[in-house]
C-alpha cells in the first residue's frame, strides 16, 4: 500500500443505522474516501435497524450527490432489533474478504485507522479491533472486569469502536453453529489471533448516548453474563455449598443431640433429620436443573434469531 | 413514395419476431421484418442466461411456475437441436436471507410437479451457506445456434422480408392499416403490426399515431451478463442458490462458457421512467451512438457501458461455492432489461401482450422468458 497502489483485497463495511439522520453524512464523509483511495472495490452493507427518521434518505440522497463508486446495500430489518441481531444479518450478507463492523457511526478517530487496523489484520491476525484511548465509562469498566474475570475462555474484552473481520474467522464462527447473542465475545473465543489498536479520540463528546441503545446495551450486558460468563453457576454452587454445609452440620449436631442423650423432644431427630437431608437433595438438584438450563440455552442458539424486511440495493441511474 | 403492403409487419428480430415471422409465413402470409441492428438477436435473445425455464425460480409463484413447465417441453422439442442439456443443474436454498427455505422448495416442486431430488449440500457449498441442495431438470439454449436456424429458414422463404438498420420514424394508423415510416423515407403497410421489440416497447408505442398510446408500467435495469471459463468440476453443473439476493453460474448454451449472473450486482443502473433515461445517455458521444430515451441503441456495443460487476458476483459466489467449483472471467455481455413493475412482490414474470387497436391491429408483446413465446400463437392466428 505504500507505493501508492490500490488494495485488491475486497473489503465490505456493515455499518449499524438507527436513526442518526444527522450523522450519517459525516460518517460517509469520513469513511468513503479512505476507502476508495486505497481499496480497488468495496461495498457498503448498510443496515437499517428500524429507523423511523430520514436516515435512509440522507444516506440515498448523499450517495446519488456523491456519484459513490461503491455498490451500496441497505438491509431493511423488518422492526427494532438491537445492535447484535442487526449486525449479524449484516455480516451476514457481506461478500467482502474482510469485513469491517462499524456499531456507530460517530466518528471520534482518524480515518486513517480504517488502514491501519487494515494492515494489522494484513500482519496475521483474523480480527482487529480499534478502540479509544483514556477513560472508558464506570459502567463498562466494570462490566469489562467483571466479564473477563468470570468469562468460560481465555480471550479479554473490553471497549471497542470498530472491528475488522476475516473470512475465515467469519467461516469459523458459521461452523461452530452458534446463534451470536454477543458478538465481541464469539469474535474472541474463536481461537483466531486477534489484536486491539487504541488510538488518541479527537472528540470525546461525539459519542452521542442514545436512550434505546443504552438501555438496550445494559439488558445485554446482564444477557452476556449467563450466556459467556459463569457467574449464575458458580453463585449457585456457592448457595449449594453453603446449604450443604448447614444441612451437614444439622446432622453432625442431631447425632451429637442424640449421643448427648439428652432428653429430645419426641419427633424432634426424625423432623431434622428429614429436612437436612431434603434440603441437601434441593440444592443438589438445582444444580442439575442449572446445567439443563444452560444447555437448552445453547441449543436455542442456534436457530436464527432475526427477521428481515428487505434487502434493497441502492440503484444508480 | 407509396407504401410497400405487407400482411404482417414485425418490429424486432428478437426470438419473439421471429418466430411469429416465421410462424406467419409458414401460413403463407408475407411479412416484413424491421430491426434496428444489423443482425438479429443482438440484444436481450442472446445476452441473458440462456436459460429454458422449467419454473424453478418461481418458488413464490405457482402458476408462472406450472405455466413454464408446460411450455419447457415443448419448447425442448421444437428447438432441441440448440439446446443443452447434458449437465447438471442443481438449485440450493440459501440459509439466510432466502425468502423460500429448502423445504418450502421441495413443497413447491411437488405442487408445481417438476423434478427435485435432495442432494447433499456439502457437495457444493461451504459449511452452513445453503440448507438445501436439489438436482433439478433444466437446460440452455445457444443463442447463435438458434440464430442460424432462424436466419437459414427465413431467407430461404420468400413470403419474409428482412430490413435490418431500420430507424423508424413514426407508425400512422389509418382506417384499415399502419404505415410504418422509416426514417429514409420509406413506408411500409399492413393490417397487422406486431410489437416486439423488448426494452423498447414503450418507444415503439410512443411512435404510433392513432391510438391510444397505453404504454407498459415497467422499469428498466441495465444488465450485466459475465461469461466465464468453469474449471473442470464446474464443467458440466450449474448452480443456482435462491431465493433471494444470490447469484447463479450455469452453461452458456454450448458455447462451453459459463454465465455469471447475481441478483443484486448484475443489474447496473435502473430508470423508473416510462421510457428508458439513463445518466450514461447523457455523456456520450451523441454522433457515433444514437441512444436516448427515444431510442436505444445497443448496451452491449457501447462506448459507455459501467465497469464489470466481476468483483462483486465472483465473491458472493466464492462466499457460497466450495473451492473447487472455480472459474475465470471471460468477457461482459450487457443488455436492457425491462421489469414489469407488477410483478415484484411475488416475482412472477407473466408474459404481457397488450392489443392497443383491433383493426386494424397493433399489438405488443413483453415477456422475459424465452420458451414462453407460444403465448403469441393465439395471437397470431387471429
Amino acid at each position: 500500500m505504500e507505493n501508492g497502489q490500490k488494495e485488491k483485497k475486497f473489503i465490505s463495511l456493515v455499518v449499524y443505522l438507527h436513526n442518526v439522520e444527522d450523522y450519517v453524512k459525516y460518517f460517509l464523509n469520513a469513511v468513503i474516501p479512505v476507502c476508495e483511495e486505497h481499496f480497488q472495490e468495496f461495498e457498503i452493507v448498510c443496515v437499517d435497524d428500524g429507523c423511523s427518521d430520514a436516515t435512509i434518505e440522507v444516506l440515498k440522497d448523499y450517495l446519488e450527490e456523491n456519484k459513490v463508486r461503491a455498490m451500496v446495500n441497505v438491509i431493511h430489518m423488518s422492526f427494532f432489533h438491537g445492535l447484535e441481531s442487526a449486525m449479524n444479518a449484516g455480516r451476514d450478507i457481506a461478500i467482502g474478504d474482510f469485513v469491517f463492523e462499524f456499531d456507530d457511526i460517530f466518528v471520534d478517530y482518524d480515518p486513517d485507522m480504517i488502514l491501519k487496523t487494515y494492515e494489522k489484520l494484513m500482519e496475521g491476525n483474523d480480527i482487529v479491533a480499534a478502540r479509544s484511548k483514556g477513560k472508558v465509562r464506570f459502567s463498562s469498566r466494570v462490566f469489562y472486569a467483571l466479564y473477563n474475570s468470570t468469562s468460560r475462555t481465555k480471550g479479554k474484552i473490553g471497549p471497542e469502536t470498530f472491528r475488522v473481520v476475516s473470512r475465515r474467522a467469519i467461516n469459523r464462527i458459521k461452523s461452530m453453529g452458534q446463534y451470536i447473542p454477543y458478538r465481541k465475545a464469539v469474535y474472541m473465543n474463536c481461537g483466531l489471533k486477534t489484536a486491539t489498536l487504541e488510538y488518541e479520540s479527537r472528540d470525546r463528546e461525539a459519542r452521542v448516548k442514545n436512550k434505546i441503545v443504552t438501555s438496550e446495551r445494559t439488558s445485554l450486558a446482564l444477557d452476556s453474563f449467563i450466556y459467556f460468563t459463569n457467574v449464575l453457576e458458580r453463585v449457585s454452587m456457592i448457595l449449594c455449598g453453603v446449604f450443604l454445609i448447614i444441612s451437614v452440620g444439622m446432622g453432625v449436631y442431631l447425632i451429637i443431640d442424640a449421643f448427648n442423650g439428652q432428653k429430645l423432644v419426641e419427633g424432634w431427630l426424625s423432623t431434622m433429620g428429614f429436612l437436612a437431608l431434603g434440603f441437601f437433595g434441593v440444592f443438589a438438584l438445582l444444580t442439575i436443573i442449572l446445567k439443563y438450563l444452560s444447555v437448552i440455552l445453547n441449543l436455542i442458539f442456534k436457530q436464527q434469531r432475526y427477521l428481515i424486511a428487505d434487502i434493497e440495493k441502492v440503484v444508480k441511474r | 413514395m407509396a407504401a410497400q403492403k405487407y400482411d404482417k409487419i414485425i418490429i424486432g428480430a428478437g426470438l419473439y419476431g421471429l418466430y411469429a415471422a416465421r410462424f406467419c409465413a409458414l401460413r403463407g402470409q408475407h411479412v416484413l421484418v424491421l430491426e434496428y441492428d444489423s443482425a438479429p438477436f443482438q440484444r436481450a435473445t442472446y445476452i441473458n442466461q440462456a436459460r429454458v425455464h422449467m419454473g424453478y425460480h418461481y418458488p413464490r409463484s405457482l402458476t408462472t411456475a406450472v405455466k413454464s413447465a408446460g411450455y419447457f417441453r415443448r419448447f425442448v422439442e421444437d428447438f432441441g437441436f440448440c439446446i443443452h442439456d447434458r449437465f447438471e443443474q442443481i438449485y440450493a436454498t440459501s440459509d439466510r436471507f432466502s425468502w423460500t427455505n429448502a423445504n418450502q422448495f421441495m413443497e413447491f416442486c411437488r405442487a408445481a410437479d417438476i423434478k427435485c431430488e435432495e442432494v447433499a449440500a456439502s457437495k457444493y457449498f461451504k459449511p452452513g451457506m445453503c440448507d438445501g441442495a436439489f438436482l433439478t431438470e433444466e437446460y440452455t439454449y445457444d443463442a447463435k445456434i438458434l440464430q442460424k436456424f432462424y436466419e437459414d429458414e427465413l431467407v430461404q422463404n420468400p413470403n419474409v422480408e428482412m430490413i435490418f438498420g431500420a430507424r423508424i420514424e413514426k407508425i400512422v394508423r389509418s382506417n384499415t392499416a399502419f404505415t410504418v415510416q422509416l426514417r429514409d423515407g420509406s413506408c411500409f403497410e399492413a393490417p397487422f403490426v406486431l410489437n416486439a421489440t423488448y426494452a423498447s416497447v414503450n418507444q415503439i408505442i410512443d411512435r404510433v399515431e392513432g391510438i391510444d398510446k397505453e404504454l407498459f408500467d415497467i422499469k428498466y435495469e441495465l444488465c450485466e451478463i459475465i461469461l466465464c471459463e468453469p474449471s473442470e468440476n464446474l464443467k458440466n453443473t450449474g448452480i443456482t442458490v435462491m431465493d433471494g439476493p444470490f447469484f447463479s453460474i450455469m452453461p452458456f448454451g454450448k458455447t462451453g462458457m459459463h454465465s455469471l449472473t447475481a441478483v443484486t450486482f448484475t443489474p447496473h443502473i435502473t430508470s423508473y421512467d416510462e421510457k428508458p433515461a439513463f445518466s450514461c445517455q447523457e455523456s456520450r458521444d451523441k454522433e457515433a451512438f444514437m441512444c436516448s430515451p427515444e431510442s436505444l441503441g445497443n448496451c452491449n456495443e457501447c462506448s459507455n457501458k459501467p465497469d464489470s460487476a466481476w468483483p462483486y458476483m465472483s465473491h458472493l459466489a466464492d462466499k457460497y461455492l466450495k473451492e473447487e467449483y472455480g472459474y475465470s472471467y471471460v468477457k461482459s455481455l450487457y443488455s436492457m432489461k425491462p421489469i414489469l413493475k407488477s410483478s415484484e412482490v411475488d416475482d412472477s414474470r407473466p408474459t404481457a401482450i397488450r392489443v392497443l387497436s383491433r383493426e386494424p391491429v397493433f399489438i405488443s408483446v413483453l415477456s422475459g422468458k424465452i420458451n414462453t413465446v407460444y403465448d403469441l400463437d393465439d395471437y397470431l392466428q387471429e
